[in-house]
C-alpha cells in the first residue's frame, strides 16, 4: 500500500488516544460494565453517608436485639438491637475513606521516588532501591500491625492519630513499594528511548522531561497498580479494624465482623454475613475492573493477545 | 587549527567511551571504545554520509555531537562554538541550531502525544511561539513535511512508518537548525517509501540551506545522497571520499566488503561478493594495531602492531590502512 | 559465579541495617518512652526506673556526648542507638515485659507449633493450586476456564476473617468434624491443626492459582511451546514436561518468599484456633503493649525473608548461567 493510501484512510478530524482506546475497549464487556456500576454504587453509598443522606442514625436502636434478617428488620439486627443494613452501608464509607486515601499517600510517595529513582540514576538511584528493598523485606502484615500499633495514639503535626486515620496513615505508609519498583523499571525503560533523547536533544529540561514525558507514559501503571491493591487495602482495613488496632466507634466491615464473633455463637449469622457480602461483592467488582484495566492499558498484554 | 574553519561542523580527536563495571565492587575494570578518534568536517549546505555495519559507533558519534551521552575526549566546534564545553545557557542556544531524526519512527514520537504537542514543544520549550501562532507554525511545518494540517490532533501510533518519519523531520525542523543528524531515518522503513523519506529531505536542504550528517548502515542509500562518504569501523573513520570517488575507486579493505554487499540490479553482472572473515572483534580488551585487521585477508605483521593513520592518497581522499602505500 | 554470590551477600546487609533502622525509628524513636505506658499510671517512681532500666531507656539515645568528650569510646556508644543494633543483630533480645521470659526461647519454644500449622498448609495451598493451575491453563479459553477464573476472584474477595468464622462455626461448633480450638503436640496435633489448614488453603486458593494460571498461560503463549504442539506432541505431554518444568522458577519464588509466613504461622488461624504458635505471640503482644517482643518478632522475620531471597538468588544463579553475567 503506498503512503497516499495509508493517508486517506485515516479520516481528517480529532485522534483517538491510548486512553480513549483503553476505555472503549473497557466498555465494550459487559461484565467489566456491571462491575462499574457496583463500584458506582458503593461511592455513591460513601458519599451519602458523609452527606448525612443514608445511615445517619445507624447507632440508634431500630428493634430488638439479634432479629433474623427479614421484611420488617432487612439485615437483621444486632447485639444492641441496631440495623445491620444501616452499618453496612456505613460500612463503605470507611472502607472507600481508608483505600482511597491510602492509595493516595503510597502514590505520593511510590511515584515521584521510582521516577526520580529510574531517570536519575547513580547514587540516588540506590538508595531509593535499598530504601524499598528494607522496607519490602518486613513482611507485609507484620509491617502494617507493627506501624498501627506505634502509630495509634500519637500525634501527627498536632493532629491526633486515631481511629480510621492511623489506618490510612499505615497502609499508605506502607504499601508504596510495589508502585515504587515498577515505575522505576519502567522510567529506566523510557529514560532511552528515542523520544526522551529528542525532547533532550531540543532542550527540554529534566523536570519538563520527567513530568511530561515519561510520567505521562507510566501513568496507567498506577491505575492499574492501584485498581488491584484497593482491594488488599479494603481486607487490611478489616484485620486491622478487627484487631483493634483500627477504626474504633465507628461501624466498619472490620468492626461488624468483630462484634458478629460474639454473635455467631447464639447463631446469629447476619451480620457476618452481610460484611462478608459488602466485602465480597466491592472487591469482586474491583478485581474484575483491575483485571480489565490491565488489559485494556497494558500494550504488552495486548500484543500477546492479538 | 581553531574554529570551524568556514565548515558547519568541525569534530577532532573525538572520543566517546562506556566503562565496564565488573566484579564484587562494581569497579571499572575497563571501556569499550565506542568512538576512538574521529576527525570530521562537514561542510555547509551539504550531506556527508557516515557507514559502518551495527555496533561501529556511528549512532554514538552522533549522539555525542549533540552532547546526548558525554564526549570523553575531544573537540567539536559547531561554526565558532566549542560544543562541548558550552554552559548550560549557550547549550540551550546550541540545540536550536542542531537536531537529529531518529531512526525508529515508532520509539522516537512520544506515543502520549497528539502531533500537534509532538512537534509544537521544542517551540514552546524555547519560548519561541504560543497558543494561535504556535498552532499555525505547527501547521506549516506539517505542510512543509507533506503532513496534511488535518493530523494535527492525531495520536503517533494513527500513522504508517513513513508518516511517522515525516513527523519526526517536522520536529527537527521546528527551531529551524542549520544542521541535521539523521541517524538511519530510512532504515526502519519499506524501501518504497525510503525514496520518499530521502527526497523529502533533499527538498528541504535546497530549500532552507541546512546541513546534514547521514548515518547509515548501507552504502547504497548513501550513495546518491552524499557529497562525501566517511566509513566508520569499530569506533574509528577507516576511509573518507567524495562519494563518486569512494564508489568508484574503494582503496580500505573494509570498504571494498561493504561496497560487494551492495546489490547492482543488475542479473549478468558477477561480482564475488567478500565478506569479512570472522567476527567484530571486542573493543573493550587491550588492543593493538588496525581495528580490522582480524578480520582483514591483506593483514601482516604491521596491522597488528601499529594502528593507521588517516592519510590523503589522493584529493580529498582519505584512508586509514598500511597496505595501500 | 563466586563474584556473584559474594556480592549478593553484601547487599544483604545494607538491608538488614536498614531493617534495624526502622525498628529503631518505630519502637525507639516515635514512641519515647513507652515506662509510663507500661508500668501504668499508679507506678511509683522506682518502678518506672526499674522498667527504664530494663529497657535501657536511661541511656542517652544517640551517643554519650559526655563520655566521648571524657575520652571513653567504648562507654560513648553505650546509648540506645547502639544498643539497638548490636543486641538486635547479635538476637540478645530483652526479657519479655509480660512474661517476663527471654524472648528468643519464647520464640524457639512457639517455633514448632508455627509450622506443624504452617508447613501442611503452604504445601497443600501449592500442590492444590497448580493442579487446579494446571487444569485451567488445560482447558484455556473454554467455560471450564472462565468459571474456574471467576470463582477464583470471588475466592480472593471474601476476606479471610470471613473464612475463618464460618469454617469455625459451622464445621467445627454446628457439625462437630472438628475440635473448635485447642493444640496438642506430637501426632495429636494433627486433628486440631486440620481446620485451620483447611481454612487456609481455602482462603489462598483463589490468588494462587490465578497467579501460577498467569505464569503458565505465559509459557504457552512461547513459541518452544507452540513447536512442541507443532511437532505433535499430546496436550498433556506438553503441560508437564515444558510447561510445568519453566513454571517452576516462580512457583519456587513464591515458596521460597513465603518462609517466614511458615515460620510466623498465620497470624489469624493461631488467634482464633488457640495454637501457640509465633503468630499468636505476635498478635498477643500487641494487646498487653509489649514494644521488645514486637520488635523481635519484626526483626526475625524480616531476617528469614532476606535470607529466603538470598537462598532464591542463589538458586537461580547455580541454574541460570545468564545471571552471573550481570
Amino acid at each position: 500500500m503506498t503512503e497516499a493510501a495509508l493517508t486517506s484512510d485515516i479520516a481528517v478530524g480529532k485522534g483517538r488516544s491510548l486512553w480513549a482506546d483503553a476505555w472503549r475497549r473497557l466498555l465494550s464487556r459487559k461484565l467489566v460494565v456491571a462491575s462499574l456500576i457496583v463500584i458506582a454504587v458503593f461511592v455513591m453509598v460513601a458519599l451519602g453517608v458523609y452527606a448525612g443522606l443514608i445511615a445517619r442514625d445507624w447507632s440508634e436502636p431500630v428493634g430488638p436485639r439479634y432479629q433474623r434478617p427479614s421484611l420488617e428488620h432487612g439485615f437483621g439486627t444486632d447485639f444492641l438491637g441496631r440495623s445491620v443494613w444501616r452499618k453496612t452501608l456505613y460500612g463503605a464509607k470507611i472502607s472507600l475513606t481508608v483505600a482511597f486515601l491510602a492509595s493516595l499517600i503510597s502514590i505520593c510517595i511510590g511515584l515521584p521516588l521510582g521516577a526520580i529513582a529510574g531517570y536519575f540514576k547513580g547514587w540516588i538511584d540506590e538508595l531509593i532501591v535499598w530504601l524499598f528493598t528494607t522496607v519490602n523485606s518486613i513482611p507485609y502484615i507484620i509491617l502494617i500491625l507493627a506501624f498501627a500499633f506505634v502509630l495509634q495514639g500519637k500525634t501527627l503535626f498536632g493532629y491526633p492519630l486515631r481511629g480510621i486515620s492511623v489506618v490510612y496513615l499505615v497502609i499508605g505508609l506502607t504499601s508504596w513499594v510495589g508502585l515504587c519498583r515498577l515505575i522505576r523499571g519502567e522510567v529506566l525503560k523510557h529514560r532511552d528511548r528515542d523520544y526522551v533523547m529528542a525532547a533532550r536533544a531540543y532542550g527540554c529540561s529534566r523536570s519538563r522531561i520527567i513530568l511530561g514525558h515519561v510520567i505521562p507514559n507510566v501513568a496507567h501503571l498506577v491505575i492499574i497498580n492501584f485498581s488491584l491493591r484497593f482491594v488488599s487495602f479494603i481486607h487490611a482495613e478489616v484485620i486491622l479494624s478487627f484487631l483493634g488496632l483500627g477504626v474504633k466507634g465507628e461501624p466498619s466491615w472490620g468492626v461488624m465482623i468483630d462484634d458478629a464473633r460474639q454473635e455467631l455463637y447464639r447463631g446469629c449469622w447476619w451480620q457476618l454475613a452481610a460484611a462478608t457480602l459488602a466485602i465480597g461483592l466491592l472487591c469482586l467488582a474491583l478485581n474484575i475492573v483491575g483485571d480489565a484495566l490491565r488489559d485494556a492499558l497494558d500494550p504488552k498484554l495486548r500484543q500477546g493477545l492479538e | 587549527m581553531a574554529k570551524a574553519d568556514g565548515h558547519i561542523l568541525r569534530v577532532q580527536g573525538l572520543k566517546t567511551y562506556f566503562p565496564i563495571r565488573r566484579g564484587v565492587f562494581s569497579r571499572i575494570r575497563g571501556w569499550v571504545r565506542a568512538v576512538d578518534g574521529v576527525d570530521l568536517d562537514i561542510p555547509r549546505g551539504q550531506t556527508v554520509g557516515l557507514v559502518g555495519e551495527s555496533g561501529c559507533g556511528k549512532t554514538t558519534l552522533g549522539r555525542t555531537l549533540l552532547r546526548l551521552i558525554p564526549a570523553t575526549a575531544g573537540t567539536a566546534w559547531f561554526e565558532d562554538e566549542l560544543i562541548f564545553s558550552a554552559n548550560r545557557r549557550r547549550m540551550r542556544q546550541l540545540r536550536r541550531q542542531m537536531q537529529i531524526i531518529f531512526q525508529d519512527p515508532v520509539g522516537s514520537l512520544n506515543p502520549r502525544m497528539t502531533v500537534q504537542t509532538i512537534v509544537g514543544e521544542p517551540l514552546k520549550v524555547h519560548g519561541l511561539a504560543h497558543g494561535r501562532a504556535l498552532r499555525q507554525r505547527v501547521v506549516n511545518l506539517l505542510e512543509q513535511v507533506g503532513l496534511s494540517p488535518g493530523y494535527l490532533n492525531r495520536y503517533p501510533h494513527e500513522f504508517s512508518g513513513g508518516q511517522r518519519q515525516r513527523i519526526g523531520i517536522a520536529r527537527a525542523l521546528a527551531l529551524e537548525p542549520k544542521f541535521i543528524i539523521c541517524d538511519e531515518p530510512v532504515s526502519a522503513l519499506d524501501v518504497s517509501i525510503q525514496s520518499q523519506i530521502l527526497n523529502l529531505l533533499a527538498d528541504l536542504q535546497d530549500a532552507l540551506g541546512l546541513s546534514y550528517l547521514f548515518i547509515a548502515h548501507n552504502l547504497a542509500v548513501v550513495e546518491h545522497f552524499c557529497g562525501e562518504v566517511a566509513v566508520m569501523y569499530l569506533g574509528q573513520i577507516v576511509e573518507r571520499a567524495g562519494s563518486e570517488d569512494l564508489y568508484r575507486n574503494p582503496v580500505h579493505p573494509y570498504t571494498k566488503t561493504l561496497l560487494s554487499a551492495v546489490p547492482i540490479p543488475d542479473p549478468r553482472t558477477k561480482t564475488a561478493c567478500q565478506a569479512p572473515v570472522g567476527d567484530v572483534s571486542d573493543t573493550s580488551g587491550p588492543f593493538t594495531g588496525c581495528p580490522f585487521h582480524p578480520r582483514c585477508s591483506l593483514a601482516q605483521d604491521q596491522c597488528r602492531q601499529e594502528c593507521p593513520q588517516l592519510r590523503e592518497i589522493g584529493p580529498g581522499h582519505f584512508v586509514a590502512c598500511w597496505r595501500t602505500e | 559465579m563466586v563474584s556473584y554470590i559474594i556480592r549478593r551477600l553484601l547487599y544483604a546487609i545494607p538491608t538488614i541495617l536498614g531493617v534495624l533502622l526502622i525498628t529503631f525509628i518505630l519502637f525507639n524513636l516515635i514512641p519515647g518512652d513507652p515506662s509510663y505506658d507500661i508500668a501504668g499510671k499508679s507506678a511509683s517512681a522506682e518502678t518506672i526506673a526499674e522498667i527504664r532500666r530494663e529497657l535501657g531507656f536511661d541511656k542517652p539515645r544517640f551517643l554519650d556526648t559526655e563520655a566521648l568528650s571524657q575520652g571513653r569510646i567504648a562507654a560513648a556508644f553505650d546509648s540506645q542507638f547502639f544498643n539497638h543494633f548490636r543486641n538486635t543483630l547479635t538476637l540478645n533480645f530483652p526479657r519479655s515485659l509480660t512474661s517476663h521470659e527471654p524472648i528468643w526461647d519464647e520464640i524457639k519454644s512457639r517455633a514448632p507449633a508455627s509450622l506443624t500449622l504452617a508447613a501442611p498448609m503452604f504445601i497443600g495451598l501449592i500442590a492444590t493450586s497448580i493442579a487446579i493451575a494446571l487444569v485451567v491453563a488445560f482447558a484455556r479459553g473454554s467455560w471450564v476456564d472462565t468459571i474456574l477464573v471467576f470463582i477464583c476472584v470471588v475466592g480472593m474477595s471474601i476476606p479471610m476473617l470471613s473464612y475463618i468464622l464460618f469454617g469455625q462455626h459451622y464445621l467445627a461448633y454446628e457439625l462437630g468434624w472438628f475440635p473448635i480450638l485447642g493444640y496438642e503436640s506430637g501426632m495429636q496435633a494433627f486433628k486440631y491443626i486440620a481446620l485451620p489448614c483447611l481454612l487456609g488453603i481455602a482462603s489462598g486458593l483463589g490468588s494462587y492459582v490465578r497467579f501460577y494460571r498467569t505464569v503458565m498461560l505465559d509459557e504457552m503463549r512461547s513459541d518452544y511451546v507452540r513447536t512442541a504442539f507443532a511437532k505433535g506432541l499430546s496436550s498433556p505431554r506438553v503441560l508437564f514436561k515444558h510447561v510445568l518444568k519453566n513454571a517452576m522458577i516462580p512457583i519456587i519464588t513464591t515458596l521460597v518468599l513465603s518462609i517466614p509466613f511458615l515460620f510466623l504461622g498465620s497470624l489469624l488461624l493461631e488467634r482464633f484456633f488457640s495454637i501457640p504458635g509465633m503468630g499468636s505471640y505476635f498478635l498477643d503482644a500487641f494487646n498487653s503493649r509489649d514494644f521488645p517482643v514486637i520488635n523481635a518478632m519484626v526483626f526475625t522475620t524480616s531476617l528469614l525473608y532476606v535470607l529466603g531471597q538470598l537462598v532464591t538468588d542463589i538458586c537461580y544463579a547455580l541454574v541460570d548461567p545468564r545471571i552471573s553475567l550481570r
